[in-house]
């Protein structure tokens, strides 16, 4: 059963296995998981994807998440077949486990985050029960995390700083290089900084809505900038920044949100991931609100077997110092490549 | 219409009239209109080509009355939408006929994006004898004018002309997978993935939205809307079909947004069955209603369904159009087969129902009698004016003469796009970019 021009490949299975106990179900739901996330990443590089097919995707992602997690035993490692991006696709599964909401500079391991899988569901963090969680006990485990804003967040950083990771690890392609092309690019270090941000959550806005994700991405740009550095005051951080780009922002966006057919300012700031706590303006800071899910950095080493490790103990406010220091760090090797 | 009980077996009794090879372009939408007289077909590059019905002659009784090509027109460009960056997809998405009401005809013809309302009239004569200008069209010297005449309408060859008498755009942020004429002949919905709007066939710059699943948080989005239809004798009454399986009938009387359902479809999920694909195989693709209102069908990936309107929980009827590739759903997925829409549609009785399937085949099943046959539209399988020869699919190892196996099965040849005749047993069928007519030979 081919299509026509294509070599035939042996076909990994037959039949569909229904039962879990089975090994071969193991295998199926492997496979299923990476072509499924395959698959939606290339569907959100196009220009305009299919709504349905992204829908149905997203739905299956989740649905073999899920049954992942309610069987009885589970191997967590996925074995996607190319080397290039075992390593990627690794830390993507590991990553996609701990936070719901995941971005990836990284074009052949990106989870891209935001509607798709609103993967609240996927808490792989939760100690491995038999009985299928329901969206209730997720929520309750996850704590102080139940806000959407906080995941996202941390979630773009995580994917920003496993991509950078990947890329030091020397088996990725050439795409994680799309996060460190602006530095080379840039003669500043301050700038570089921003600018890297800025490029790294491309892949952010990947979404349902496609007139809005440049404007997604901007705007959670100018909290990514405040929020991983932790020790600076948003004062500081903006007399070393260009403002000029946040205010040629805003305007586009108020213009958006003047009316007409095309996303009204409502729909944009629904769609907006809801991290702003003040009312009077849409893009205001919360920072002690985002700092208490930075994400430890040693959390994002090698993929190894301590996963239940990875739990709500790391996002506690009592990391925060050797996050900043670890992220000071990081910054620096960054400046250097 | 009243329901009449069709006598006639299917089986050997289709000869193939005629094969129109557009070769241009891939056919995406066939239709025909109320009468039957006139077969629409729209295809990727945004034409439409409208074939019309031979008068049958009494002197050649054989040609039955064939299909030629009445009027071909370019109903969409491609278009850019500057503000999102990104280029609108002229293909034809569906073209719905509305009821003749004089000599000239319309339809609706829909891209993504923008509705279009196209008059089709013809022209035969024009007039001749200006006074003031020449029958080439030049002016004439005034001064050389003696005397004064009445201009004659003189026969003219047959002038087929197309024009777009309505546009109805921007009022979609989704792609438009529907449109669906209403029996008030007044109104007409279109349909995308969230959204219903509502148009008076009137009035361009303003439609009514009565449906929109759209969430707030984008995040929580997981169906979308497939395909909508109005009811055919109920101007209040419309259906849309989602992509989780469930269809909602739905009754403007009782409120401006239609978003609470009067009846809710869905069959409970069969946990034999169950697999990963579960949810993609039960996304519904296209809903129709029969002629006589009283029943819905559906079609999902490997099933058409049949339901009675005053039943909920489960269908009348279901028939497995190719259940060979329940086992292969997972190579269906990564070649992303598994997300092709085919149609299904009804014959004028209501007695027998047509869908596509792959390698070039189509399937009928009767209801009354529980039949069904498999057939092939393809050029080397048919010759003009032969008997179509029933095809078979095998599912176990051994296989028998004519048979073709499953693997061999071409996943490149879909039959997406069937068309039935109102009245008489003639069926269209788009393959890829070929068009095949269909008729039931009397004996």
């Amino acid at each position: 059963m081919i299509m026509k021009g294509q070599k035939r490949k042996h076909p990994p299975e037959e039949v569909e296995i229904s039962d879990r106990s089975s090994p071969m179900w193991e295998s199926q739901r492997q496979l299923v998981f990476s072509v499924s996330l395959n698959k939606y990443h290339h569907g959100q590089e196009l220009p305009e994807p299919s709504l349905r097919r992204s829908v149905l995707i997203a739905n299956t992602l989740r649905q073999v998440s899920l049954e992942a997690f309610a069987a009885p035993s589970v191997d967590i490692e996925v074995s996607p077949p190319p080397c290039s991006s075992s390593s990627a696709l690794h830390k993507s599964v590991v990553t996609a486990k701990q936070h719901p909401a995941e971005t990836f500079s990284n074009s052949h391991s990106a989870l891209v985050s935001c509607p798709t899988v609103t993967l609240n569901d996927l808490s792989y963090c939760v100690p491995a029960s038999n009985a299928p969680l329901s969206l209730k006990d997720e929520d309750e485990d996850w704590g102080s995390l139940s806000k959407d804003s906080d995941f996202s967040l941390s979630a773009a950083i995580s994917s920003i700083l496993t991509a950078l990771d990947s890329t030091i690890d020397s088996c990725s392609q050439a795409a994680p290089r799309t996060p460190l092309r602006s530095l080379e690019n840039l003669s500043a270090p301050s700038d570089g900084g921003v600018a890297w941000v800025k490029q790294g959550l491309r892949g952010y806005g990947g979404g349902w809505e496609q007139q809005e994700e440049g404007r997604e991405w901007e705007s959670s740009t100018e909290l990514m900038r405040c929020s991983y550095l932790s020790e600076l005051t948003v004062e500081d951080l903006f007399q070393d920044i260009d403002t000029s780009l946040l205010e040629r922002d805003m305007e586009v966006l108020g213009l958006i949100g003047s009316g007409g057919e095309c996303p009204t300012g409502d729909d944009l700031l629904r769609y907006l991931p809801p991290f702003s706590s003040s009312p009077s303006h849409p893009f205001s800071l919360s920072l002690n609100q985002n700092l208490k899910c930075l994400p430890s950095l040693s959390s994002f080493g090698p993929l190894s077997s301590s996963l239940p490790s990875l739990s709500s103990p790391h996002f506690s406010s009592q990391n925060h110092v050797r996050e900043g220091l670890d992220l000071e760090h990081l910054m620096e090797i960054l400046v250097e490549s | 219409m009243e329901e009449e009980s069709d006598t006639r077996k299917i089986n050997n009794s289709f000869l193939r009239e005629h094969n129109y090879a557009t070769e241009a372009d891939i056919i995406s939408t066939v239709e025909f209109n109320s009468s039957g007289e006139l077969l629409a077909t729209g295809d990727k590059g945004g034409r439409v080509v409208v074939f019309q019905r031979e008068q049958e002659s009494k002197s050649q009784p054989q040609r039955r009355g064939e299909y030629n090509v009445y009027s071909t027109f370019q109903s969409h460009e491609p278009e850019f939408d500057y503000l999102k960056s990104l280029e609108i997809e002229e293909k034809i998405n569906k073209i719905k006929w509305l009821p003749q009401q004089n000599a000239a005809y319309f339809l609706l013809s829909t891209n993504d994006k923008t509705v279009k309302l196209w008059k089709i009239s013809e022209r035969d004569k024009r007039p001749e004898g200006y006074n003031l200008k020449d029958d080439d069209g030049r002016i004439r010297d005034p001064s050389t004018i003696t005397s004064l005449r009445v201009p004659v309408l003189q026969p003219m060859d047959l002038m087929v002309e197309a024009t777009a008498r309505r546009v109805f755009s921007n009022a979609h942020m989704y792609h438009i997978n529907s449109i669906s004429v209403n029996s008030d002949y007044q109104t007409y919905i279109s349909t995308d993935d969230l959204r219903v709007n509502l148009w008076n066939l009137e009035i361009t710059d303003r439609s009514f939205n009565i449906v929109d699943i759209k969430p707030a948080n984008m995040e929580e989005l997981t169906e979308v809307i497939t395909s909508a239809e109005f009811h055919p004798q109920q101007c209040h009454t419309f259906a849309y079909s989602s992509s989780k399986g469930s269809i909602r009938l739905c009754d403007m009387r009782e409120a401006a947004l239609c978003d609470k359902h009067c009846k809710y479809f869905e069959e409970p999920e069969d946990p034999s069955t169950r697999s990963f694909f579960s949810e993609i195989i039960s996304s519904i693709s296209d809903v129709k209603f029969s002629h006589n209102g009283r029943y819905l069908m559906t079609r999902d990936y490997l099933t058409v369904k049949v339901w009675d309107l005053q039943m909920e929980n489960k269908p009348l009827e279901t028939y497995q159009v190719h259940d060979y590739l329940r086992g292969k759903l997972c190579s269906l997925y990564e070649n992303d087969c598994i997300f092709d829409k085919f149609e299904c549609v009804w014959n004028g009785s209501d007695s027998v129902i047509m869908t596509g399937s792959y390698n070039n085949f189509f399937r009928m099943f009767d209801r009354n009698t529980k039949r069904d046959v498999t057939l092939e539209a393809s050029r080397e399988n048919s010759k003009p004016r032969a008997i179509l020869k029933p095809r078979k699919v095998c599912v176990s190892g051994k296989r028998r003469k004519d048979e073709i196996s499953v693997d061999s099965l071409d996943f490149s040849k879909k039959i997406l796009h069937t068309t039935w005749h109102p009245h008489e047993n003639i069926i269209a069928v788009a393959a890829t970019n070929n068009l095949y007519i269909f008729q039931d030979k009397v004996n």
